[in-house]
Parts: structure tokens; sequence; C-alpha cells
């Protein structure tokens, strides 16, 4: 266990009277990074409040994303493991799906026939605009197409199963109009992607494609978020603020707002004044191109672009203690309980120790 | 701490008491007067009402579909006024922290989440956990999951059953067993658009009747106090009283609860195809003792559904308002999630609103029908307290009808309705009744060794919605948490569990069986004691035995 202020060790509840120190005398502290499991969500945004600062997540940017269409458009979705037992068609969209869920393929079961399929026939899964060989690693159906050409295809695959007309030619708009024959002829299909390799108007043009093919048939969404908690952090301040992330507290209620509260830009537009960047998992680091005095509760080793004022040295969740955290494979909350368990203190402690300083408590 | 309630209408139904008198607390219990002893603290109580604290039994108020809810409709907030400024996030806009609020002002200290998925419940304790002051539940929700429809389909192993719920009650830290549209589920998965009482569930060759009959009688063979717990089929179609009244004779004579029955309450009748059967469908439930039920009232304002009835929310997305509904499948449940909006200028939601408050007033065992709105599928919890006062007034109902479509009234039997409920009345089915049915020995009565949760409301006959709405007086385990209305600190509440005993063979079959369809460990469906992070997070219920 370690802890510095301005470089130097202290004991930890030293650098956590000049942590509150630090973010008591701001005029808008920021709780960023945000990487951390339940407890420290919890204690994270309770902390925020308490300073009327915001908060901010690093993956935000996928992570609304994926919200910001499903509020606009609505969904519909499924679980890996509804996929793995029924889907008789998978239709992978997008890149860098196995890199961003390596055991995807093993989760799904791709290649096994779908245990609660009528016919037991094998499954057809096709990768729309993977990488070239991406599919054929995991026995899928390439059908390419090049990375900015992504959106078109989509809609131009929504056109298809509509029997509209899309502008799309030559063997692209043939294969297209092979997938969608395809897909309608599915019992149950699922469409697998992420937000994170995904944009905006992709991910609406797949939901209302899956929509569309639920007219006829049954056909869902697989789209699984960042690793490490990211869709906890999401569904943990859902439930306490009724916001996702990038809340701030400012008026003395929570307002949720994706410009105002980007975490990058309240710190190189000088409006964040004091931050806590919080990154358990990994040595993740901050990109602010402004400099703000920070307090970090990072894992061992992380490297800063300039140091923090304050550094505490925490426990990564589900290995130095048990936690509570959102798995991907079950599409929920689990209890992980710690693989190494150490001394390393964890986030929600640390911060408990920072609220007890705060003067105003 | 010794506390002595002064010279209040005393309303406790349970020990026959409606009149003036004293209620003592010691710590958390009602006590004996005592003698010789000097209370540390006393409040002049006279010329209010004083009843045991509310319990809902049916209020979706925690999990993974009200947080997407919640995510889906940021337009549904509105920030708050604050109200202690020294309680973390109680001005956050539906939130759990606003919940546990909103519902200890109005007088509930206990409210149950009525339909929890089996792989999903972590996630809706961890809710739990995080709504103040109220002790809370869940109901397990089952009967669409492979596992169980295979015991089923081999010819439905009373015995195997019976395990299987003991160790779903076991696995998510339940209080009572609920299922949804029965095997709706899997038929929607196999592109089913309608699922009725008697249809088969694809595959599996058995109705969802059968599911029904083996469910209530598998709840009744563990011995919990809470009988099976039962939204049916083709919930909100015009003409679908039939359903109902099929499902009250399915329950054979045996304990089942029927879920917010207004929205089965309809018959066929009128230019629109579409009228209230709700005297019809009352008269019914004063037949059937056997069954109890929940009302699930409409009241007129924007709301979302939340239900885990797939097929039912697939078929509404076409009049979500805002135009934007999420659809779950999901390997042991489906859901949806659809936003509406009911209008006092509607036809339909006026025969709604109406049939809801026929059932109220129609069915005349208070301790049969129980409060609800089936929060928020037919309106938030937050406008419980109108809805006391429509109960309790001929004259608040006749306004109200005043401004509705006149086609619509004359579609139902309301405004011949004279009954006006009794605070009496008003305890029994809001506390008495549901302590019983979901076997909570020590709550919703006021007899010494009851927990001391305590509702206080001032007695204002011209604006019963504002003494229902801002109790005088809230106690949860004798602590003062609410005063005028207002919350005056949070406290941990507790998640009431059963643990009925079972056959452990179950769990190793159970465990195989997800060793080999998920290639994952059932443990990670479990809901470990600990997890919650707070002491004394859950509570055992004694079983009937």
């Amino acid at each position: 266990m370690t802890a510095y202020v301005d470089g130097t060790a202290v004991p930890l509840d030293a650098a956590a009277a000049e942590a509150a120190r630090l973010l008591e005398g701001a005029r808008l502290p920021l709780v960023a990074g945000l990487q951390t499991d339940v407890a420290g969500t919890r204690a994270a945004i309770l902390l925020a409040e308490k300073l009327r600062g915001a908060y901010d997540h690093a993956a935000s940017d996928a992570l609304l994303r994926d919200v910001g269409v499903l509020r606009q458009a609505g969904r519909m979705v499924t679980t890996a493991n509804d996929v793995r037992l029924r889907a008789d068609l998978i239709l992978l969209v997008g890149p860098r799906l196995t890199a961003l869920w390596p055991d995807l393929a093993e989760r799904l079961a791709l290649g096994a026939s779908p245990r609660l399929s009528a016919d037991k026939a094998a499954r057809k899964i096709f990768w729309l605009g993977g990488e070239t060989g991406a599919a054929a690693a995991i026995g899928a159906t390439e059908i390419s197409v090049g990375a900015n050409q992504l959106p078109l295809a989509v809609a131009g695959l929504r056109a298809a199963v509509a029997g509209r007309k899309s502008r799309l030619g030559g063997a692209l708009a043939k294969s297209l109009a092979e997938l969608a024959e395809t897909l309608k002829a599915a019992h149950f299909g699922a469409a697998v992607w992420s937000a994170e390799s995904l944009d905006e108007l992709t991910i609406e043009a797949l939901s209302g494609l899956v929509l569309d093919l639920n007219q006829k048939t049954r056909f869902t969404n697989l789209a699984f978020g960042p690793a490490q908690n990211g869709v906890g952090v999401v569904q943990t301040s859902g439930w306490m603020t009724g916001f996702p992330v990038r809340t701030g507290f400012g008026r003395g209620y929570p307002e949720h707002d994706i410009w105002r509260f980007d975490a990058n830009r309240l710190v190189d537009t000088g409006e964040a004044d004091a931050a806590l960047w919080i990154s358990a998992y990994g040595a993740a680091a901050p990109n602010w191109r402004r400099k703000v005095p920070f307090i970090a509760l990072a894992a061992p080793g992380t490297t800063f672009p300039y140091p923090p004022k304050v550094q505490i040295e925490v426990g990564t969740p589900g290995r130095d203690h048990d936690a509570i955290e959102w798995a991907r494979e079950v599409a929920s909350f689990t209890a992980t309980s710690a693989a190494a368990a150490s001394d390393a203190p964890r986030v929600d402690a640390v911060i408990g120790l920072i609220s007890e300083h705060l003067k105003g408590n | 701490m010794l506390i002595r309630l002064a010279g209040g209408h005393v309303v406790d139904p349970a020990n026959g008491r409606d009149g003036v008198g004293d209620i003592w607390i010691r710590d958390s219990r009602i006590i004996e007067p005592p003698q010789g002893e000097t209370p540390d603290e006393v409040f002049d109580l006279s010329g209010k009402i004083v009843m045991a604290g509310a319990i809902d039994i049916h209020s979706h108020i925690a999990g993974g579909n009200v947080n997407t809810a919640r995510l889906l409709l940021p337009e549904n907030h509105r920030a708050h006024v604050a109200r202690p400024a020294e309680t973390p996030l109680s001005t956050a806009g539906w939130s759990t922290f606003e919940t546990g609020c909103r519902y200890a002002a109005m007088g509930f200290t206990t409210v149950i989440e009525p339909a929890v998925p089996t792989h999903t419940a972590l996630h809706s304790h961890l809710e739990l956990a995080d709504i103040p002051i109220l002790d809370k539940g869940i109901l397990t929700v089952v009967g669409e999951d492979d596992f169980l429809l295979n015991l089923l389909r081999e010819g439905g192993n009373r015995t195997a059953i019976a395990d299987y719920l003991a160790s779903a009650l076991a696995q998510t830290k339940g209080l009572g067993i609920k299922s949804i549209n029965p095997g709706g589920s899997v038929a929607f998965a196999d592109n089913a658009r309608t699922y009725d009482l008697d249809d088969m569930v694809p595959f599996y060759g058995v109705t969802s009747r059968q599911i029904t009959e083996a469910l209530q009688q598998g709840v009744m063979d563990i011995g919990i106090a809470h009988p099976l717990h039962l939204h049916t089929n083709n919930l909100g179609i015009g003409g679908n009283v039939e359903t109902a009244l099929r499902t009250l004779q399915a329950a054979n004579g045996k304990p089942l609860h029927l879920a917010h029955l207004q929205f089965y309450a309809y018959g066929k009748e009128g230019k629109r195809g579409f009228s209230s059967a709700a005297a019809q469908l009352a008269d019914a439930v004063n037949k059937t003792p056997n069954v109890t039920i929940d009302v699930g009232s409409v009241m007129f304002r924007q709301t979302v559904t939340i239900s885990c009835d797939v097929i039912r929310q697939f078929a509404s997305i076409g009049t979500a308002k805002p135009r934007k509904s999420m659809i779950y499948d999901g390997e042991v449940n489906g859901a949806g999630v659809v936003p509406y909006l009911y209008k006092a200028e509607s036809y339909y939601n006026a025969v709604q609103w109406a049939a809801g408050l026929e059932l109220f007033l129609l069915i005349t065992n208070p301790a049969q029908v129980f409060f609800t709105t089936d929060h928020p599928n037919g309106a938030p919890y937050t406008t419980y307290p109108d809805l006391f006062a429509l109960i309790m007034s001929r004259d608040l109902r006749n306004k109200v009808i005043a401004d509705l479509p006149k086609e619509a009234i004359e579609q139902t039997t309301l405004p011949s309705i004279a009954r006006e409920y009794t605070f009496s009345e008003i305890a029994t089915m809001t506390r008495v009744a549901p302590a019983k049915l979901l076997g909570l020995k020590d709550r919703g009565h006021l007899k010494a060794g009851a927990l001391a949760d305590i509702a206080v409301y001032d007695d204002d006959p011209a604006d019963r919605a504002r003494a229902f709405r801002h109790a005088h007086l809230v106690f949860k385990d004798g602590d003062l948490v609410v005063r005028d209305g207002k919350i005056t600190h949070y406290r941990t509440g507790r998640a009431l569990t059963v643990q009925p005993t079972y056959d452990s063979n179950i769990d190793r079959r159970l465990s195989r069986y997800y060793d080999e369809a998920y290639g994952l460990s059932r443990d990670l469906f479990k809901v470990p004691e600990q997890a919650i992070g707070v002491d004394h997070a859950f509570e055992e219920v004694a079983c009937q035995g």
C-alpha cells in the first residue's frame, strides 16, 4: 500500500486529508475515469454529490453512443446466453468484435447447433464489416465492407429487408440482397455488435433493421459494452441519479448533459479546477491536454502525463478484493471473489476516508 | 428509547381497535403500556389517524428493467425541490433514493418488487439496498426456464418442482414465486404473437394452464406464506375478462394471487368493442375466496409500462408515447419497457380508470383486494394519495367522472356505486391483509410485539390526498423517519426472504444443466449474503411449516 503527496510517500490518512482539501477547495471538482466496481462507483457518485461536482467515465464515448441511440429510438436486445441457446442465425456487425471480446466465439458456442432451436441445424453465421480474415477465424461468412462504408451497408441491408431500393450497387448490393433473404428466413436471429466499434447512425440503422425483421420473424440484438464494469457504472449511475455518466450536481440536484459534463472538456477548458481520477483495473491514465491538480486512485505502476498532487495505489476489483461487477457473460451483475486477496485499499474505502476529511462533513 | 403516541385515533383492524387510544414503543417494537415508567418522548396525536406502516405487495421499484426505463426516458426525470439537504441524493428524480423517500413520506414501510427473473436477482438486490428506510422483498419469476419446462414435459414430478422452486428462492433471496403469462416468453421466442391459457408452449407439450397449476402446487408444497403470484394471459385486450374468469376457475379452489386485475376487466361492449367488465369480474372474485387480487389502477398521466410479459409489451410498441421502447428477450424471461400516456380524454383510458375503481368498490372483502397501480404500469406510486381519496369519496369520483368521455363512463357501473372506504377498510387492505398474504406476522398491526412501523396521518376529509401524501409522522423500527411529510434521516432497510428446506439433489442437477447449457457455473447467478455490502441486508421470514 502506497500513498504520495507531491511524489513523497505519506501515510494513507495524510494523503486522504490532502485529497479532501484539494477537492473541497475547488469550484468545480470532477470525478473522472471511474474505472471501479459497484462499491467504488457508489462511493464516487456520493462524493461527487457532496462536493457538488460532476462525474464521467473513461469509456463514456462508447457507453453513451449506446445509451444515446437507445433513448432516441428504443431497441430489441437479448443476452449472450440466449443467443447461445437459441439463435439459428448470427450476424456480427462491425470491426474488432473478437478483439473487444476475445471469448466471444466460445461464449456464443458459435460452432455448436443452438440447443433450443427447433431444427437443430448448424447455425448460419455472417460477419458484416469485420477485419479481413476475422470471419474465417470463427467460421463465419465474411461480407467485406470498407470501414467508412459500413453505415451505408447496414442502411442498405435494412432497405433490402424492407423491399426498398438503396443507392448501393455492385457486388455489395448483391450480397446484401442475399443476406436480407437469409435474415428473413431465420427463426431466431441475433445481430451481435459493440458500440465501441460502431457509430450512432449504424447503431440506429441496426436497431431499425431488427425491428423490421420482427414484423415477420424473430430477431434481436446482442450489444456488448466495454469490459471492466463500464456498463455496471452506467447502471449504478442510473439507479442512483436516474441518469448515466456525465452528470453533475452543481445546482444541488443531478443534471445530465453529455457535452457539459464531458470530463476531458471540463479539464481542457479549465472549467474543472480539481479532479479525482479513478482507475482500479489497470494502468490507465487520463489524456488531459491542460494541467489540473488531481488525485489519482489508480493501480500501481500507472504512468501519468504529469504528476498527480495526491496518488493512492488501490487494489484491483476481483483480484485484490471481492467485488460486484457487470459481467457481459450473463448481461447482469455478478459477485467475484478475490483471486489473490491483498491489503491493497479498495476505492470505496479510500473515498470513505477522503469524505471523512471533508470539512463540511 | 420509550415513546408514547398519545391520544390518536388508532385504526388497527387486526386487533379490533378503531378509536382514541395510546400506542407505546420501546426501541424497535410496540409494547403494552408500561407501569410506572416515564416515556423519553411523547407525541400528542389528538385528531390524528394512527395506523401500522403500509405494505405494498406489487410495485416495480428495482432491477434491470426498471433501470432500463430510467435510461430510456431521461425526460421523465423532473428535478424535485430538495427535501432534507443532508440526505444524499434525495433530490434525484426517479432514483432508488427518491423511491425510499417518497414511499416513506406516504407512510409505507415495506414494498415488494414483484418481478425478478432468476438470472438478474443480484442487480435487483443492489438497487433495493440503495432504497433507504423501507424494508423490501422480491418475487422470483419462474415459468419460462428450459430446465423447469423440461421437468414439466417429463411428467411434472411434484417433488422435483417443489425443490426447484425452493432452490430458486435460495438462489435469488426471494420472498415468493411469481409467474408471468406462463410460457409466453418461450412462445414469443418461437414467434407467437398471442398466447392464451390453454395454448401449448412450443416444444414442451405443456400449456400455460398446466404450468400455472404445477407452480401453484409447488408453492404450496414448499410451505411459504405467499401463494403463487400470477400475471395471467391476455393482459390489456378487449374481451379479456373471459381469460380472467377462466383463470379464477383454474385456481381449483387453491390459494392464488392474481396480479393487477384491472388490466383483465375488459368486455367487448360498445361501438369500440371495449367496455368495463369489472362488475362481472368483482362478482366472480367475491365467489372465489381462495383467490386474492390486486387492482393495478390506472390514473391519468405520463408513465412507462415495465413488464416481463414480453408478448404483451411487443404488441404495445405501436402505442408507445414517446415512441421508443425496449424489448428484451433473454434466456429465462423476456421483458419490455414501453412508455405510455394515460389521457382523461381517451375513451379507452377512461374505461380503464373506472374499471380499477369498480374493482376496489365492488369486491366486498377488503382483505381480498390489494391496493396497487402496478407501479408504474397503471400509474406511478406517487398517485396513491389521490387513489385513496377516490375510493374514500363518491363526491370526488363524480367530480372526475364529469370531465371524462360520457360514452366511456356508460360502459361502466362506476357512477352507480355509493361505497366509500373507511379508514378501517383502508388499514385492512394496505396493512393487515398484505402482512398476512406475505407471512409477515409482526407487521401490518399495532399489537404489543409488533415491529414499530407506524404511520400517523392528519384526518382531513376536505383533502384526503394531502394527508396521505405527507404523513404527519412515520416510524420505521421505532425510529422517527418522517415528520410533517419530510424525511428526517435515512436508515438502511432489509430485504425479506424465505428459505424453505429442500432436497439439494436439485442443486446438483441444476449445476450440471448450467455447465452443459451455458458453459457457466450456476454460482454466477446466486445472490451471496455478503454481496450487498451492508450488515443485516436480509431478514428471514418463517415458513408456514
